[in-house]
């Protein structure tokens, strides 16, 4: 097959290209891998110059499993427990935007308790993947303490999950239709107890972790990202917000009934990795004000879930839904030709997204930076990859 | 902990205690007799009750009370003992043993977790013993291309080095294992000789990541070199004279952080960052390097390391002790005599027990003060190490080189003028004994 | 598949919507066809030649600055490969939670498309894994390379519809 053999002209092009790079002696070539306490499961090559990062090029790609293939096989049901793995601590708002498109697609309505119980998982997912987030990001900058701390408080909020879903992580409990199975009896108190102790503890973090001039000193002014760029690259979640673009989908979409919920959109307009380190906290502390409200908002009784059928036909037609993730924001494009399964899913995911600020912002910063800047991109390469 | 312990049997038990009763008498009459015997022969014995000491004589005089204590006494007195056992390496390596593991378990209720808990009945308490074997039988993988007689040289003249400073602290007065009238500029020439160790080794690893980490060791340790020595330099002026044990006597009024708090902080900020100690660790700054120069170590070279590294710890704080916090000096808490009365009586039992000859008050009081202040120190620097994230080197640097030399002059000014007004030093209103 | 959902008019939809569609549709009658537009989306089909003139005056004159999603659909019985961009705003405040589909179709046997990254330059990664998972080649684009796949791919763009998963 002539494709195969251009294929492999290509190949071979490219790999004489690295060899003739690592051929200038002053930059040295560093392959910051998937095997690497500082990076995850992904790679980038940099070309240093010293202490200075000169080029980089990242190489995702180590974790791809195409979700988007498998999707056509399944149906829509089906697809559930598969598209809940890219983000896997955030497993709630990944499927979520998936229930809203194909919601929107079928065009059905879900009862107001079933939104109320989306919208408090996805809260408490938000809140136990930026824990997650801020351990590792301790990690990074070498404080051990900052590491162990949120990965404690992190198991109140997961206590929370298993006892209405049954699983700690991924828990597979929105549904197209709503959810599948209403709240234990007394789990308002339980969550409100579990949220009051969370704030407690979360001011704790700010003697730590953001006021430590240490910290400061390694994040403020590190890896600026103006304005204008941030809106060009195309950006999105806290890495938009902190760049002084006031920008949650929450706000400017709603979706189900975050248009009764008030609450305030974070921002700050300093553009530099310190902002981007702070404002997933910053969301943290709205998030325990949301869940509050919500508790109290939602109805007593009532239905949780529309019941369709497994192997439903997905009516012609497409639909394109977004939901604030963790990271940022979540979209899915489905396309349905009339049969049970989808023909086309796309998922636009916040990492990658994202992805392209890394070549751009690590090129000129020295190699010291990398961790700050590279985490605080609030980063997932299994998202990215899908 | 999650395995199922077979049933017990005592005649199991009683027949492992008796295996090991008879594996110890033969390890022990097959080769340490002969070790005793065969040392015994070299070492310097001396003359009692008119006849030489021989070592057939000696295995027999210990069932003599009256004859015992002289002969521990002297051989407490040997270069042999004070080398390896007090206050050498013997001791050192326990503080060292004893640090890490009081360090792993107060890092560890700072972040809400026990910390080792299952290696022994008390809390763990064996873990550091059972690390030590782990670390024995691991295998030690040289990667290739690797520069071989450095590499395996490199940790053992790390541990060497270490146990070189140690050598020179004095613990009481007339304990050191090296009483040179140059001790302290003995002790920061040992300590230049690190950063030389650590781009050596790095060298010899022939990879990228150890290469990064062993030239930023060096840079990190040149850059404090200088405000450690600078800070250390008004106490040699208060006191007139380098010797260690001479500068740790001349504060038997006050303390020398009393006058100088500032080169004491200093000194402090120089000696984390010497030790590699978070927040100074860049040379292993774990997501960014890996583990810096000490990536390519395994096994048993890994285990040297550390031990390098704990004995320097030990012997920096004992150094911030002996020229800021008044060495050894301390309220006399240790009764004249264990047992009042022992060493006028003629019951010889009664003398055993009391170490008469052997127990010294000044002496063993001068111990306690001198390890509680260490300790102090040490658990100073550990908890440092829980509070901070990593700096960046660049920031280090600027620190090294302009900040900290600057506080040291200040403090050098108010030392010099408190000395030339005559209230301070040789010739002043306040003199030391 | 298009000819089941022309036009489909919703009681609710934004009134900048239609002035956007109706100014797009005064400019460039005979090259783009509206697909659908109901409430907040919107799709319009262009011609492959008119995509660049039409994307720089979407972006100068309606501040569609970013794309929220870039992907490709790959339809074998009309042997089309239909591009779709899903263009978003962050900077025109009356057209925040607004998403307009800009697609075009190119030929299944040898696709090739303008890339639109000089224009929208967020678009890099999406058309570089379009052009590894689907085959289309985007002219202008600086690097039309593999990204996601292993090095040692050597089979058929997989998100292909001829492409088939093991055992499946």
């Amino acid at each position: 097959m002539s494709n195969l053999e251009e294929k492999i002209d290509e190949a071979k092009k490219l790999s004489m290209q690295i060899v003739k790079d690592t051929e200038d002696d002053r930059l040295m070539t560093l392959s910051v891998g998937p095997q690497h306490p500082g990076s995850g499961h992904f790679r980038f090559v940099i070309k240093l110059d010293g202490d200075y990062i000169v080029n980089v090029d990242p190489d995702p790609g180590y974790v791809h499993r195409g979700h988007e293939k498998m999707c056509e096989y399944r149906n829509y049901f089906q697809n559930l427990p598969q598209l809940e793995r890219p983000a896997l601590h955030d497993s709630s708002n990944i499927l979520y935007s998936y229930c809203l498109a194909v919601e929107d697609l079928v065009g059905i309505h879900v009862p107001r308790r079933g939104q109320f119980i989306r919208a408090i998982a996805s809260e408490l997912d938000r809140l136990v993947y930026t824990q997650y987030w801020l351990a590792i990001y301790g990690i990074f900058l070498g404080h051990s303490t900052m590491f162990m701390w949120p990965a404690g408080d992190r198991e109140l909020i997961i206590d929370l999950f298993e006892r209405f879903s049954g699983h700690r992580v991924t828990h597979c409990f929105s549904i197209p239709g709503g959810v599948r199975n209403d709240f234990p009896y007394n789990f308002k108190e339980k969550c409100l107890t579990q949220v009051n102790y969370f704030e407690k503890r979360l001011k704790e973090y700010e003697h730590i972790f953001y006021n430590n001039p240490l910290f400061r000193q390694r994040t403020e002014g590190v890896g600026i990202l103006p304005k204008e760029d941030a809106i060009k690259l195309g950006v999105t979640g806290s890495v938009l917000r902190a760049s002084g673009v006031p920008y949650d989908i929450r706000k400017v979409e709603p979706y189900d009934i975050y248009d009764e919920i008030d609450f305030k959109v974070q921002h700050m307009k300093t553009c530099d990795s310190f902002a981007r380190s702070y404002i997933p906290y910053l969301d943290m502390v709205e998030s325990c004000h949301i869940i509050r409200q919500l508790l109290d908002k939602m109805p007593e009784s009532g239905d949780v879930r529309v019941k369709l059928q497994g192997n439903m036909k997905g009516p012609p037609g497409e639909s394109f839904k977004r939901v604030e993730s963790g990271r940022g924001a979540l979209g899915y494009h489905i396309v349905s030709d009339g049969a049970s399964r989808p023909y086309r899913v796309k998922i636009s995911t916040p990492s990658f997204r994202n992805l392209i600020a890394l070549s751009y912002l690590l090129v000129g910063s020295k190699l010291g930076d990398m961790p700050s800047i590279y985490w605080s991109l609030n980063y997932w390469p299994i998202e990215a990859d899908r | 902990m999650g395995s199922i312990t077979p049933d017990f049997r005592f005649g199991n038990l009683v027949g492992s205690i008796i295996q090991l009763v008879l594996v110890i008498l033969a390890i022990v009459t097959v080769l340490i007799l002969p070790m005793i015997f065969f040392a015994l022969f070299f070492v310097p014995l001396p003359v009692v009750n008119g006849q030489v000491l021989t070592p057939y004589l000696f295995f027999s005089m210990v069932v003599d009370p009256s004859r015992t204590l002289p002969i521990v006494k002297f051989l407490m007195h040997t270069a042999l003992f004070k080398a390896a056992i007090f206050p050498g390496f013997l001791f050192a390596s326990l503080i060292a043993a004893a640090t890490i593991f009081i360090e792993r378990k107060l890092l560890a209720k700072m972040q809400l977790r026990v910390g080792p808990l299952y290696a022994g009945k008390v809390e763990g308490i064996f873990q550091l013993l059972a690390d030590g074997l782990k670390l024995i039988s691991k295998e030690i993988i040289v990667p290739s291309g690797a520069d071989k007689p450095i590499f395996w040289l490199a940790p053992v003249m790390f541990v060497s080095t270490s146990a070189a400073v140690v050598s020179l602290i004095p613990v009481a007065y007339g304990w050191v294992v090296a009483d040179l009238d140059v001790g302290l500029i003995a002790a920061f020439a040992l300590l230049g000789f690190f950063p030389l160790i650590a781009l050596l080794y790095s060298w010899a690893s022939n990879s990228k990541y150890p290469f990064l980490g062993g030239l930023r060791a060096l840079h990190q340790m040149i850059a404090f070199e200088i405000p450690f020595f600078l800070s250390a330099l008004p106490v040699v002026i208060l006191s007139g004279s380098l010797n260690l044990t001479e500068i740790a006597r001349s504060q038997n009024i006050f303390w020398n952080i009393f006058v100088m708090p500032i080169n004491a902080f200093v000194f402090y900020i120089s000696s984390l960052a010497e030790l590699e100690r978070i927040p100074f660790d860049l040379p292993e700054a774990e997501s960014e390097i890996v583990a810096g120069w000490l990536t390519e170590t395994s096994g048993m070279i890994f285990g040297l390391i550390q031990l390098g590294s704990y004995l320097k710890l030990y012997a920096l704080s004992a150094l911030f002790v002996i020229l800021f916090l008044g060495g050894w000096y301390g309220p006399q808490i240790f009764p004249h005599e264990l047992i009042p009365g022992a060493s006028s009586s003629n019951i010889s039992l009664l003398k055993i027990i009391a170490l008469d000859g052997l127990y010294n008050a000044v002496t063993v009081n001068s111990i306690f003060w001198f390890t509680i202040k260490t300790f102090g120190i040490i658990l100073l620097m550990l908890i440092t190490r829980g509070v901070n994230p990593r700096i960046r080197i660049d920031i280090l640097l600027h620190t090294g080189w302009y900040k900290l030399i600057v506080l040291t002059f200040i403090n050098l000014f108010v030392v010099l003028t408190l000395i030339y007004g005559g209230i301070l030093g040789p010739g002043g209103i306040i003199l030391p004994k | 598949m298009d000819n089941n959902i022309e036009l489909k008019n919703e009681k609710i939809s934004l009134s900048v919507s239609n002035e956007i569609l109706k100014s797009i549709t005064d400019k460039f009658s005979n090259r783009i066809k509206i697909i659908y537009d109901i409430h907040n989306r919107s799709k319009i089909m262009v011609k492959p030649e008119s995509l660049v003139e039409i994307a720089i005056f979407l972006r100068d004159n309606f501040g569609f600055d970013h794309v929220e999603s870039a992907s490709g659909t790959d339809y074998p019985k009309e042997e089309k490969i239909e591009i779709n961009y899903h263009l978003g705003t962050y900077s025109n405040s009356d057209l925040l939670p607004y998403v307009l589909v800009l697609s075009t179709k190119v030929d299944r046997e040898d696709p090739k498309s303008n890339s639109l990254i000089n224009i929208l330059p967020s678009v890099e990664l999406f058309e570089r894994e379009t052009y590894e998972m689907l085959g289309v080649y985007f002219i202008g684009h600086p690097r039309n390379e593999r990204f996601l796949l292993p090095e040692d791919w050597a089979d058929i763009p997989p998100l292909r519809k001829d492409f088939r998963s093991k055992g499946r």
